[in-house]
């Protein structure tokens, strides 16, 4: 039905089109471009011959249809009012080769033939680049002509496009499995256990102790145990702490270790995936980070999010600085934990006045969420109220069911939604040379090989000096795709979802998995803000565990499905191989 | 024959019609491009993930159902039970003592000179609360909606069952 070039669905177009084409090349469309008018700022575009064009039907003279065509090859203005009548079709079929029409006032070609809307790649490229010029967007990073905009151009500094390689699966030859049996302890299930056979049980679950009040540690370790790039980075030796210890100059004896949560993770490890069964005591971990995050070592409520981005940090700052490479997380350069959940995120301000789109990028380590303003406890459509001229604020899904459910999709699109800078927060235009109200956009230029969702359920109100817990179910699925979220996506939608390679798009290989991912570990906080539990459940091997501290159970999906979650773990479904950029790499 | 009111009604009403319909054409225009593009390709398994957690929840609020266990005195999935308090005991890897592992967070605190036994200056309630506002980690979270200073924290007191204090605790 539908092909892709270039990662663009380009449907298949009807046989009037197809022949169209044939005839008279892509020149037509082209030739339109001239009466494409648009209404900045980022208005939708129009097909006038002249900017003040009143457009009437040639044969009624009726010019207040909602539909009216201007035949492309003669460009005759004919209206289409089903069931009544249509003399965009009566001209269609009185003189052939004229059945190709244009919407004048949505800039869409219609079939006039088969009475449906056609679409075809050059005549959106032209109505693209009508809007781009109008919009006379240049992006904030570079000065640069009106042909290059925030469509095609700007691309984050940290971003380099490298050649995607095929996998090629590797087993070791005889001479190989020699040196790897010699060089290795096997691994042995050490469980006894009777009721469920120790083979059915997968590696590296493991219960932690909870050290006094760790639970916070121990349900972020849990499901930092089971990302599986992390795990695999470990366990594949990547960080080898004999070897980081030693080359940094350590004395031998715990005291005198120098301090590295890469080693401590690496311990962690090799501790959990050894087969050992009885529980784990992260004691070790828990004295280097509260040596790496002085503020937050004490004995008292700690928050899992918190411990989460501080540990992040404390793996960034930890491991060996290679000056070759990129600092800055956006890249992932710079250590496993920014490799893993570093993405990026770009943010269009857009003047209202003028049209001009200031563009910015930023990393991200993961993305908080917020629930919708509260509504009323009906489960009915709140969108009595709008929260600012731009946007409703409607928290019910397409499905009658679901309404006044909160959703994570909601939570992403509300974070993604073009946002109106009211008065009281312009924003200073570069072209206007003064402030002004404009619209701000959010979307996503990298995803992170594993996204974690942190969902903000505290609540402190300074007015009332106070604070709360959210206990408010949030629906999250167990597959997820981000590619509305992309900046590609977002972008299009700006531009109507035209067939155009926006910027973000990734011009090689199908991107169609890259954006989806699977969830793998959830966080979840049961009590009162200030004396609650966290436990985490983890899917492994399509089953799902609850990791409460020292006791691991099996538990139904539903129970994981129902439950309130704090953070959620997903992970790409396909993760591709980028070609090493090592010299020495074959 | 109407007078000149009921034609002006007549009129608006028209125009409003007009309008209206010009909207809905707009927004049909827009969900067929989304359609024939494939650009809401994953309908059909959004849906899915929603009634299914709506099944889930159900299922869970269900009384019937035994739901999951949630004190500690239950049998672990390897066949063992485990004490409410952590029995391993190990070396202090600061001071050389052993210490019961779960009691080892009061005594590190202890230990290390942290916490509020071993503050002198400000107050524990002060600190804390700065900490916990004012947060600025080289790699913090992007916060689309962060108006405000205060972050998102959820504290793990006393877990649910136990007994003892949220205090220091002396060592054995």
């Amino acid at each position: 039905m539908s092909s892709k070039i270039n990662g663009q669905v380009s449907p298949q177009p009807c046989p009037h089109l197809v022949d169209f084409r044939s005839r008279n090349g892509s020149k037509p469309f082209r030739a339109l471009q001239d009466c494409i008018r648009v209404k900045p700022p980022g208005g939708r575009a129009a097909i006038r011959r002249e900017p003040s064009e009143v457009p009437r039907c040639s044969t009624c003279e009726e010019s207040s249809r909602p539909r009216l065509y201007a035949c492309v090859a003669c460009a005759a203005v004919s209206c289409h009012a089903p069931p009544l009548h249509s003399h965009a079709s009566a001209h269609a079929l009185s003189i052939p080769g004229h059945e190709i029409a244009v919407d004048v006032d949505r800039a869409e070609i219609f079939c006039c033939a088969c009475r449906d809307q056609v679409y075809d790649r050059d005549f959106d490229a032209a109505v693209v680049l009508a809007q781009t010029i109008t919009a006379t967007a240049t992006t904030s990073t570079s000065g640069s002509t009106a042909m290059q905009c925030n469509v095609t151009g700007s691309q984050p500094e940290n971003l380099r496009k490298r050649r995607r390689v095929d996998y090629r699966p590797w087993a070791p030859d005889s001479r190989e499995h020699v040196i790897i049996g010699n060089h290795s302890i096997p691994l042995h299930d050490a469980t006894n256990a009777s009721l469920i056979s120790s083979t059915e049980l997968p590696w590296g679950l493991r219960g932690l102790n909870n050290l006094g009040n760790t639970c916070f540690m121990n349900s972020v370790l849990q499901a930092l145990l089971h990302t599986p790039p992390l795990r695999d980075y470990f366990l594949s030796d990547r960080h080898n702490r004999y070897y980081c210890q030693q080359k940094n100059g350590a004395i031998n004896g715990t005291k005198n270790s120098r301090l590295c949560l890469a080693c401590d993770m690496d311990a962690m490890f090799s501790a959990v995936f050894s087969g050992d069964r009885t529980p784990y005591s992260p004691a070790k971990f828990l004295y280097s980070w509260w040596q790496h995050a002085a503020n937050l070592a004490s004995y008292e409520q700690q928050d899992a999010h918190e411990f989460f981005i501080s540990m992040l940090d404390g793996i960034h700052e930890k491991v060996e600085k290679d000056k070759r490479k990129s600092q800055s997380p956006g890249s992932g350069d710079c250590c496993i934990a920014h490799r893993i959940f570093s993405g990026i995120l770009r943010s269009d301000v857009m003047c209202l006045a003028c049209g001009f789109t200031s563009t910015t990028y930023d990393p991200c380590v993961d993305f908080s969420l917020d629930f919708e303003p509260n509504q009323g406890g009906s489960g009915k459509s709140s969108s009595a109220k709008s929260h600012n001229s731009c946007s409703v604020e409607v928290d019910c899904m397409g499905s009658n069911q679901n309404c006044g459910i909160s959703t994570l999709k909601s939570c992403l699109e509300r974070f993604t939604r073009a946002e109106r800078l009211g008065s009281d927060q312009k924003f200073f235009c570069q072209k206007c040379q003064v402030r002004q109200e404009s619209l701000k956009q959010m979307s996503i230029r990298k995803l992170p090989l594993v996204s974690c969702f942190h969902v903000k359920r505290f609540e402190h109100s300074s007015i009332r000096k106070m604070s709360r817990k959210v206990d408010r179910y949030l629906q999250f699925p167990f597959s997820l795709d981000m590619a509305p979220y992309l900046s590609s996506s977002i972008l299009r939608s700006r531009f109507g979802n035209r067939i155009f390679p926006f910027d973000g798009d990734d011009q090689d290989a199908s991107n169609e998995l890259s954006s989806e991912f699977e969830l793998f570990a959830v966080v979840t906080h049961t009590g009162r803000l200030d004396a609650g539990h966290y436990v985490t459940y983890l899917r492994l091997s399509n089953q799902w565990y609850k990791c409460d501290d020292a006791w691991i159970t099996r538990v139904n999906e539903s129970i994981v499905r129902a439950a309130q979650g704090y953070m959620m773990f997903y992970v790409q479904k396909m993760l591709y191989y980028k070609a090493s950029e090592k010299q020495d790499a074959s | 024959m109407s007078g000149p009111n009921e034609d002006n009604t007549q009129l608006s009403s028209h125009f409003l019609g007009d309008l209206l319909d010009s909207i809905i054409v707009d927004v049909a225009s827009e969900c067929h491009r989304i359609a024939k593009l494939g650009l809401d390709h994953n309908l059909e398994e959004e849906e899915k993930e929603l009634r299914l957690s709506a099944q889930a929840r159900a299922r869970v609020a269900d009384p019937s159902n035994s739901g999951e266990t949630n004190n500690k005195y239950v049998v672990d999935i390897f066949g063992r039970t485990h004490p409410s308090v952590a029995s391993e005991i190990f070396e202090c890897m600061n001071c050389g003592k052993s210490i019961v592992a779960g009691r080892f967070a009061p005594h590190l605190e202890n230990c290390m000179g942290k916490g509020r036994k071993a503050r002198r200056k400000v107050t524990r309630s002060s600190t804390a609360a700065q900490n916990r506002y004012s947060r600025g980690s080289p790699v913090s979270t992007y916060s689309p909606y962060s108006n405000s200073t205060s972050t998102n924290r959820l504290s793990n007191g006393t877990p649910v069952g136990e007994e003892y204090s949220n205090g220091t605790y002396e060592e054995p």
